[in-house]
C-alpha cells in the first residue's frame, strides 16, 4: 500500500496496471460497485492527502474526498478516457476543494493529522530543528504548526501548486493536465508559491 | 537556470514534512465503504431531489438540461412548441368528440349535428330527471318524493298582469 510518504505519480496509461484500471473503470461505468470500490482505494490515499494538504483540516479533508469520489461515479458515463481516470478523478478532487475554500475564505480552522514515527527520524527534518530547540517532538509539532500556517496564506491556485510539485511529488506536466493550464503557468506558480513561503517560514530557513 | 533547485533546498526539505503527516490509524480501511454506501442511497433516492435522479438516469436528458441553462432561448422555444402542441391536441380532441357522437348508429344526430337544445334533460343533472327509487318501509320520503328536479316548474312559470285598482280610488 502506497504511504503518503512516498511521492504520488500519476500512473502510466500504457502500463499493464493501466489496462486494469481501464477495465474496472468500464466494469464501473456499468453501475459495478465494487470495481468502483476497487478504484476508490487505489487513489484514496493521494486523493484524500491533497486534498488535506489544501485545507488543512481533516474533516474537510474527508467530506471533500468522498464527495469527489462520488460526483466522480456519478459523471462516469460522461469520462470519455481522453486522459487517465487518476487524472480525471484528481481534477474533480482539485475543483471541488478549490470551490470549497472560496466559500470558506475566513472561517479557516486547522485540524491538522498527527506526525507519522518517520518523522523523528528523518534527517533533512533533524537537521531543520536541531539548531532550533533541543526537544525535537515540540520542535516537529510547532514547525508543522507553521508550516501550515504559512502554506494557509497562499492563495488557492498557488497552494494547490505547491501540494501537487513539492508535497506530491507530481511532475509540471501532470500538474498542468490536472489543473487545466499550461506548463508555464505551473512553473511561475510553483516559484512565485516558494517565494512567498520562504518569506513566511524565514525564521525556520536559516 | 533551475527553479526548482535555485534558493529552495530548505524549503522543500520542510514541506517535506507534510508528507509525514497521516489520518488516524485505520481511516482508509473504511474509506471505500463510506463512499460506496453514500453513492447506495444517492440511488435509491435519499436526498436526492427527483429531477437529480432523473438527469441521473437519462443522460440525454442531462444533455437537453444542459442545453436549456447554456441557451435559454432554447428553452423558450421548447416551451412555446410544448404549449403549441398542448393547444392542437385540446382542439384536435374536442373535434374528434363530436365527430364521434353523431357517427353513433340509431340516433337522430345521424342526420342533423348536435347543438345545445338537443341536450336531453336525461343528460343534464339539474334539468328533470326520473329518480327510480324502490318503495321502502325504511325510506318512506324518499319513495314519495318525484323525480322532478329544482329547476323543473321555471319553464312552468308564467308572467301575470298585476292589478293597481285601490279600493274607493279612481
Amino acid at each position: 500500500m502506497l504511504t503518503m510518504s512516498e511521492p504520488a505519480t500519476i500512473p502510466d496509461p500504457n502500463a499493464p496496471a493501466s489496462v486494469l484500471e481501464g477495465d474496472l473503470v468500464r466494469r464501473a461505468r456499468r453501475g459495478d460497485l465494487q470495481a468502483y470500490d476497487e478504484l476508490i482505494k487505489r487513489y484514496q490515499e493521494r486523493i484524500y492527502a491533497t486534498v488535506y494538504h489544501m485545507t488543512a483540516n481533516h474533516e474537510d479533508a474527508n467530506d471533500l474526498a468522498q464527495e469527489a469520489f462520488i460526483k466522480a461515479f456519478q459523471a462516469l458515463r460522461s469520462f470519455k478516457g481522453g486522459s487517465s481516470f487518476y487524472t480525471w478523478v484528481y481534477r474533480i478532487a482539485v475543483n471541488k476543494t478549490i470551490n470549497f475554500l472560496k466559500q470558506r475564505k475566513n472561517k479557516a480552522q486547522m485540524s491538522l493529522d498527527d506526525l507519522d514515527f518517520n518523522a523523528e527520524h528523518d534527517p533533512d527534518l533533524v537537521a531543520l530543528i536541531s539548531e532550533k530547540t533541543p526537544r525535537r517532538e515540540v520542535g516537529l509539532a510547532e514547525l508543522q504548526e507553521k508550516l501550515n500556517a504559512a502554506m494557509q496564506k497562499l492563495s488557492e491556485p498557488h497552494r494547490m501548486v505547491v501540494v501537487l510539485h513539492d508535497v506530491q511529488g507530481l511532475s509540471h506536466e501532470e500538474i498542468a493536465k490536472i489543473m487545466e493550464c499550461n506548463i508555464g503557468t505551473v512553473r511561475s506558480r510553483l516559484f512565485y508559491a516558494r517565494q512567498q513561503l520562504q518569506g513566511y517560514l524565514s525564521d525556520y530557513l536559516k | 537556470m533551475n527553479q526548482d533547485t535555485e534558493n529552495f533546498d530548505q524549503l522543500r526539505r520542510l514541506l517535506a514534512l507534510k508528507r509525514h503527516e497521516q489520518p488516524p490509524p485505520g481511516y482508509f480501511n473504511g474509506f471505500s465503504r463510506q463512499v460506496i454506501v453514500r453513492i447506495q442511497a444517492g440511488e435509491r433516492g435519499d436526498g436526492s431531489s427527483v429531477l437529480e435522479r432523473l438527469l441521473w438516469e437519462a443522460p440525454w436528458l442531462q444533455r437537453i438540461w444542459g442545453a436549456f441553462e447554456a441557451k435559454p432561448i432554447l428553452a423558450g422555444v421548447f416551451g412555446v412548441a410544448v404549449c403549441g402542441l398542448l393547444i392542437t391536441g385540446v382542439i384536435y380532441s374536442d373535434k374528434t368528440d363530436a365527430t364521434s357522437v353523431a357517427l353513433v348508429p340509431g340516433t337522430e344526430a345521424e342526420s342533423a349535428p348536435m347543438t345545445l337544445a338537443d341536450v336531453s334533460a336525461a343528460d343534464h343533472p339539474f334539468l328533470a330527471k326520473p329518480v327510480m327509487l324502490e318503495p321502502s318501509s325504511t325510506n318512506p320520503i324518499a319513495t314519495a318524493q318525484t323525480g322532478e328536479s329544482l329547476l323543473g316548474d321555471i319553464g312552468k312559470l308564467r308572467a301575470q298582469p298585476a292589478s293597481f285598482a285601490f279600493p274607493g280610488g279612481n
